[in-house]
């Protein structure tokens, strides 16, 4: 019986690809995308993660989990594992896997969905299973904790610089995401604002009248934000307040860095705690809302499954379909910051060792499907507004009479007026360049959402979408500063002794600071960049995280090498080989292709020629070029790191598999209990 | 199971969730492992969790 029911899902997801891979006409329906992706997932959850928990890892549930052994009733808790599904999905699921399948979409949809579906089966999920199961096994260590203790000292260095390098690039990217989104929108600037003073009073309220009663407050806190969804649009339709709520790209940056720098130093009850959960319900209802609008509206692709941007020519990034479509599309594929939670309170919380399949395993196949819907929302817009909306204004030719010329050169078509009455029924003035992602996913789901339950809110469902979004990377600034500002401190204090006293304010003002100018700098290049930003930070970003990936998987490969399963070893080091050979070539190319559009070098070389010649202003160029050489010393340095761990770990490797020390088993992914 | 004992279990599942521990469980956990220690009341249970949830900064995803 099971067996048939395993052959009818298989031949149905073989039939969701086969219409995928055999259709060539105009257009297709989502419906095949979900169906292929979801039939996937199920067979891939079934036998190939069953391969992982019985074989490789050896999950026993006669073995005491550290939430039974450390129980403390806070963060040592057994906990019901549908409940700690949800709370690790909550955490793993971010703006990423909604951002990047967006912007590899001007590859066309295909590539994309391939890497996210392939890419979550064989690495992100098996990265999450073997990790969680790994740190569960070591009384809930964290991923830098075990690189350091199964590798050695100076790769836990290296993988802390790493995550503090990255978390500055990941917060510049996600502000810029919000700049891109809010510039020029009252709308959406005045909703975002009143999220503040939302926040604010659930922290209020949660501490000082109903102490520890989160569920009400976020019920409050939700109402609010919906009135102040919909007044947004009165204050928009104003003649006197819209114009004060009109903000121009450079003023949202610096309002930004002042609450990034303000909000990492307010204490956590006030701000960041009610906002997280703000977020964390919002999150889950929307991305659910999301599901049930494509099921029930079963919305029509337009994009072609192949773009001829494949050739590294697009407009919304630069570079080949190898290897920018797998830096684009990080998260939803594999991520290295769930390496993260999963060796955070995840398996601090996990009842019985055999949960740690459908927690690992299986949340990272539902953030596989946020990504494929975030691919579905993109891919029903016509082809050629989605080019005017994700390239920049430069090569639009700055005017929607310059759009329709330069799309139709690009062989799609974009009537006269269309991205006008687009832009009106959202509620904005204009939808031209607004890169970035976010505004095209709200199009997309603004569509959806408005097919499947009425077309009269459409504009209310793209500033939803706006805010949704808005919403949950303002708290990863919060947080991401915070914890950017304690690394400073631990990091800095080996140099200023004075720097690592946590709790001292001149300590905490200094390493805020210092963290916030970072990612700040990093934003404002991208807000000043002529070609948008995102078409250098977002790759950055993508290298970054696939390098965190890449640490994850050698710290995985040790675990399985050091519980004598080698002859299993090729399940993290087949992903491993992957991402290194993607980040490799990505990381070179930006630094030394020939292409100004794509390497760092290059495109200064290029100012510097244009500087001569009297183009450019040679202070502004010289800032140009000044960005261009960071960048390039940033992804080198990304690249250096990622092949000093790999060797430091490949030693190990090589160590173990000859002589395994006592000790070594003892600590192990599978080791027999002692 | 009534329905306000029912209501009770739906926002409990909700809060933990959100990432937020379960008052009645820590004082079961306090009465089973550790009797001699002071209760606290559920304010300061509250008060303390979150500081120590983000003491060393929470771990964040993309």
């Amino acid at each position: 019986m099971s067996i048939l029911v395993w052959l009818v899902i298989s031949v149905a997801g073989a039939a969701g690809w086969a219409a995928l891979a055999l259709h060539r006409g105009e257009t297709i329906n989502a419906a095949w995308l979900v169906l292929a992706a979801v039939c996937s997932y199920a067979v891939a959850y079934r036998f190939y993660s069953r391969f992982l928990a019985t074989r490789v890892a050896r999950l026993d549930d006669k073995r005491i989990t550290p939430a039974h052994r450390l129980a403390n009733g806070r963060d040592f808790v057994p906990t019901s594992r549908w409940i700690l599904f949800g709370h690790h999905f909550a955490a793993i699921a971010g703006a990423g896997p909604l951002v990047g399948p967006v912007l590899a979409a001007q590859f066309g949809y295909l590539p994309g969905t391939i890497w996210i579906i392939v890419g979550v089966i064989f690495g992100g999920a098996v990265q999450d299973f073997i990790i969680l199961a790994g740190s569960t096994r070591r009384d809930g260590k964290s991923l830098g904790q075990m690189a350091k203790e199964e590798i050695g000292p100076f790769t836990g260095v290296l993988a802390m610089i790493a995550i503090l390098a990255i978390m500055v690039i990941l917060i510049a990217v996600l502000a810029l995401i919000i700049v891109k989104a809010l510039a020029q929108s009252p709308w959406g600037v005045f909703t975002l604002l009143c999220t503040i003073p939302i926040a604010l009073a659930m922290g209020l309220w949660m501490k000082a009248i109903r102490p520890g009663h989160t569920l009400e407050a976020t019920a409050g806190g939700v109402v609010l934000l919906l009135f102040a969804l919909v007044a947004g649009g009165w204050v928009a339709a104003s003649p006197t307040l819209g114009p004060i709520f009109t903000l121009s790209a450079t003023t949202i940056s610096w309002g930004l860095m002042g609450y990034g720098f303000i909000a990492s130093v307010l204490p956590v009850w006030l701000l960041l705690a009610p906002r997280d959960y703000l977020s964390t319900f919002v999150k889950v209802g929307t991305i659910f809302a999301l599901a049930v609008g494509i099921a029930l509206s079963l919305p029509v692709m337009h994009l072609p499954a192949l773009t001829r941007f494949v050739d590294g020519t697009g407009p919304v990034f630069a570079g080949h379909l190898f290897p920018f479509c797998f830096i684009t599309i990080a998260c939803g594929a594999i991520s290295g910051f769930h390496a993260l939670v999963s060796s955070g309170t995840t398996p601090k919380m996990l009842d019985k060792e055999s949960d740690a399949r459908p927690i690992g395993y299986g949340a990272m196949l539902m953030e596989s499907f946020v990504a494929v819907m975030a691919m579905c929302a993109a891919s029903i817009l016509q082809p050629g507004v989605y080019f005017a909306m994700n390239a920049p204004l430069a090569l639009l030719g700055g005017s929607t009479a310059g759009a329709v010329q330069a799309v139709q050169h690009w062989g799609f078509t974009l009537a006269p007026g269309q991205m006008e009455a687009l832009a009106h029924s959202v509620g904005e003035t204009t939808l031209l360049a607004r890169t970035g992602g976010a505004p095209t996913l709200a199009v997309g789901m603004a569509q959806i959402l408005s097919g499947a339950f009425g077309p009269s809110l459409t504009a209310l469902w793209y500033h939803f979408a706006i805010m949704f979004e808005a919403l949950f990377i303002l708290t990863t600034i919060d947080a991401g500063t915070r914890v950017g500002r304690f690394m400073v401190q631990e990091l800095g204090g080996y140099l200023w002794q004075p720097l690592a006293q946590t709790s001292s304010w001149l300590s905490t003002i200094v390493a805020s600071g210092a963290i916030v100018a970072a990612w700040g700098w990093f934003l404002l290049q991208g807000v000043n960049d002529p070609l948008g930003g995102i078409n250098s930070l977002w790759p950055l970003f993508g290298i970054a995280n696939q390098l965190l990936a890449a640490v994850a998987l050698s710290v995985g490969t040790t675990l399985i090498i050091r519980a004598s399963r080698v002859r299993y070893v090729w399940v993290t080091i087949v992903p491993l080989v992957w991402l290194l050979a993607v980040t490799s070539t990505a990381s070179w190319q930006k630094v030394f292709d020939k292409d100004p559009h794509l390497g760092f070098l290059a495109h200064a070389a290029d100012i510097a020629t244009q500087i001569t010649a009297g183009a450019i202003d040679p202070a502004k160029g010289g800032r140009l070029i000044f960005n261009d050489h960071v960048d390039a010393i940033l992804c080198g340095l990304f690249l250096v790191i990622t092949w000093a761990v790999v060797v430091a770990s490949a030693r190990v490797w090589l160590h173990s598999t000859t002589n395994p020390g006592p000790v070594a088993a003892a600590h192990a992914l599978s080791a027999e209990a002692a | 199971m009534t329905l306000p004992l029912r209501l009770k279990a739906v926002v409990r599942v909700c809060r933990q969730i959100a990432g937020m521990p379960d008052y009645q469980a820590y004082v079961a956990h306090l009465a089973a492992a550790h009797p001699e220690r002071p209760l606290p009341t559920e304010r300061e249970f509250y008060e303390e969790f979150v500081r120590s949830k983000y003491a060393g900064g929470a771990s964040r995803c993309c």
